[in-house]
């Protein structure tokens, strides 16, 4: 200090303005410098603790995410030009590969007329989805693929389950010709992953278990993605698949696909069946096409769950370090540190344990989803289970960093009640 | 840092200067501590006096010593004069400021810029090097990281711990340890520096050399030190003795 120091005010004693926020960048940089520090040195137990607490709750969350994620979206049969979808109330979208235990609608070409007629409609379509084991005709090993049925319209050429409709004939010659064995078209529209398993190309015949037979008259290039890679899936017309699955007698489908730009037609959309849903692609997501809770419901309780075991657990080791770490608390208040910035450098080690947790538990929980995918795949053989979505990097992070934020109030506390004079002997 | 003779000449002239400017008062403090629980009505919590009536005028440039017995009193008065604690009754006056007007926090800004602590047991911080141990006063000052280290490699030089920057207290002997915490203590180049037993876990050799850097310190800033050693007691200008919290010596 200089001699123009030495009278001194109250305002002397206050820091400026000014200075506050080169203090705030200093302290900052101290802070974390010194909480990452302690974790390299050995007997940092209690930060070690924390940060694998927050690293197993956040991994558990991104894996259970990850998998709500690949519950909700893998019924994303529809195409991006499909606005409204009804679907039965009771229904699940995303089970395709078990879909014959669903809730499925009736009367769905009857339907689908009434629709199409609307002016407000462009096109409408029932969807019939199943797993159907099938062979290549010279082969004698059996594969399973999934069967979208589909009405193709006439005016337009709607990609559905990400295969184009545009080979396939203009509406349904076998319906419309009550079942005759003439009008079975026979037509199939095969993703390359479809012919890739049945080692089949385009101008080829397979067969089903039932010896009806179909022609692969297109091969898109369209994925159906799901959690643990690309599901072989073909379009064919929906009664042809209703003759296979037995569904023919109640004309039944899965869902109903109603491509409008017209909003006002949601409302002729939701009266036509009772007990259904009509869901809206929003543009944000796939995944918000499921009408079914049990996605949302998984995600929610793995946040909530998370969230709550991360704060206690943070609150708990952290408020133990705290209570550890008294004497460098006060030899900071001792040299002249405030509460407030004590309490600021504590909370920013607080707050960096449980960020560098959710960085390496997100980590974690994305190698959770490849695990559980291998582990399902192999053991139960479901292509479909999570999903690595780029978003669980950011959200994994953000909620480390509530789980920090949150349980800041103890440690902080803690650290606010020691005294010098009862931690420093002097 | 001079040596010690020529520090005590400079501060001799230093005192003829300015010993007309009081950095420290006390003025009739006594500090009364709670003991035990509150009984059933409300006003009959024990209480133990630790300082009864103290009064002191410590001036810039001063080196004083404070003795006493164990239990006299030098801890809480020593407390009273950082700042980190307030009297009872009476007042505290650091650059002029009454300790007792002050919210937590305008004590800790307090100290700060105007108090130096140096400890027995030094309470350097393990995970820091030298150098940025006695830098951490300065981060809650706003200050780069490259001018605290400035600063702390000067003070440190002077010291003679010029090639002991980067170590860890760990590997540091006692003497060096203690070094780094005065070097801590002066950082922020206070009024008023407080060490209380600074040789106690020193040898002679090393305790006469910290002594000789208080003495240099006192040339500027008043340096007050509680000791029960006697060679450090005669280092200082006056001697305070405390007995039972009451003053024993004659000033």
């Amino acid at each position: 200090m200089t001699d123009d120091d030495n009278t001194h005010t109250d305002a002397d004693i206050n820091v400026s303005g000014k200075s506050r926020t080169r203090r705030i960048l200093t302290l900052s940089t101290f802070a974390v410098a010194r909480i990452l520090n302690r974790l390299r040195t050995p007997g940092a137990r209690r930060i070690t603790l924390t940060l694998a607490g927050v690293m197993i709750a956040i991994a558990l969350m991104t894996t259970v995410s990850g998998v709500a994620l690949g519950l909700a979206t893998q019924s994303a049969v529809q195409g991006d030009n499909v606005d409204y979808w009804v679907v039965p109330e009771t229904g699940n979208l995303n089970t395709i590969a078990v879909s014959t235990e669903q809730t499925r609608l009736g009367d769905t070409h009857e339907l689908t007329s009434r629709l199409t007629r609307n002016d407000r409609v462009q096109y409408a379509t029932p969807v019939l989805s199943q797993v159907i084991p099938v062979q290549a005709k010279p082969s004698t090993t059996r594969e399973y693929i999934l069967l979208v049925g589909v009405i193709p319209p006439a005016e337009s050429n709607p990609t559905i389950a990400s295969l184009p409709t545009a080979e396939l004939t203009p509406g349904d010659p076998y319906f419309e010709s009550n079942h005759s064995t003439d009008s079975w078209t026979g037509e199939l529209v095969a993703s390359q992953a479809a012919t890739s398993v049945l080692n089949a190309s385009a101008g080829e015949t397979i067969m089903t278990s039932g010896e009806q037979t179909f022609t692969i008259t297109d091969v898109a290039d369209g994925e159906l993605r799901t959690g643990v890679g690309t599901a072989p899936v073909a379009l064919v017309h929906l009664s042809e698949l209703q003759a296979i699955t037995g569904a023919a007698d109640s004309d039944a489908a899965s869902q109903i696909l109603v491509s409008s730009n017209d909003q006002r037609v949601r409302s002729t959309i939701e009266g036509i069946y009772p007990q259904t849903d009509v869901v809206t692609r929003t543009g944000f997501a796939s995944q918000t096409v499921s009408t079914s809770s049990l996605p949302v419901a998984m995600g929610i309780a793995a946040f909530v769950i998370s969230l709550i075991i991360g704060v206690l657990f943070t609150a708990t080791t952290m408020g133990l370090e705290i209570t550890h770490d008294r004497q460098f608390i006060a030899i900071l208040s001792a040299v002249g540190y405030t509460e407030r910035s004590i309490g600021f450098v504590v909370a920013l080690q607080v707050v960096t344990v449980c960020l560098v947790g959710g960085v390496a538990g997100t980590v974690l929980g994305i190698g959770g989803i490849y695990a559980t995918n291998a582990l399902l795949a192999q053991a139960l053989s479901l292509p479909a289970a999570g999903i690595i979505d780029l978003r669980l990097i950011p959200y994994g992070i953000m909620t480390a960093l509530l789980i920090g934020v949150l349980s800041l109030p103890y440690p902080v506390w803690l650290a606010r009640r020691t005294t010098i004079t009862e931690t420093l002997r002097l | 840092m001079t040596t010690n003779s020529s520090a005590k000449q400079t501060r001799t002239e230093s005192e003829a200067t300015k010993s007309t400017e009081s950095t420290v008062i006390c003025e009739s403090v006594s500090r009364e501590y709670s003991r035990g629980k509150r009984g059933f009505r409300r006003g009959e919590t024990p209480t133990v006096t630790a300082l009864d009536n103290i009064s002191l005028e410590i001036v810039r440039g001063e080196f004083v010593g404070i003795a006493g017995p164990s239990g006299s009193g030098k801890s809480t008065l020593l407390h009273l004069l950082a700042a980190l604690d307030t009297p009872t009754t009476g007042q505290v006056r650091i650059g002029g400021i009454d300790t007792q007007e002050l919210s937590t926090r305008q004590r800790a800004r307090l100290r700060a810029k105007q108090v130096g602590i140096v400890f027995q047991r030094f309470y350097l911080l393990p995970s820091l090097s030298a150098q940025a141990n006695v830098a951490v006063p300065l981060i809650d000052h706003g200050v780069d990281k490259s001018t605290r280290h400035d600063h702390a490699e000067n003070l440190l030089n002077q010291l003679g711990l010029d090639d002991r920057l980067n170590h860890r207290p760990g590997t540091l002997s006692g003497g060096e340890q203690q070094r780094v915490a005065i070097a801590r203590a002066l950082i922020t180049d206070p009024d008023v520096v407080i060490a209380d037993e600074p040789t106690g876990e020193l040898d002679t050799k090393t305790g006469a050399h910290v002594l000789d850097i208080f003495e240099t310190a006192a040339t500027d800033r008043a340096v007050i030190l509680a000791s029960h050693d006697q060679a450090a007691l005669d280092r200082a200008d006056r001697v305070i003795t405390l007995r039972d919290g009451h003053r024993q010596d004659n000033d």
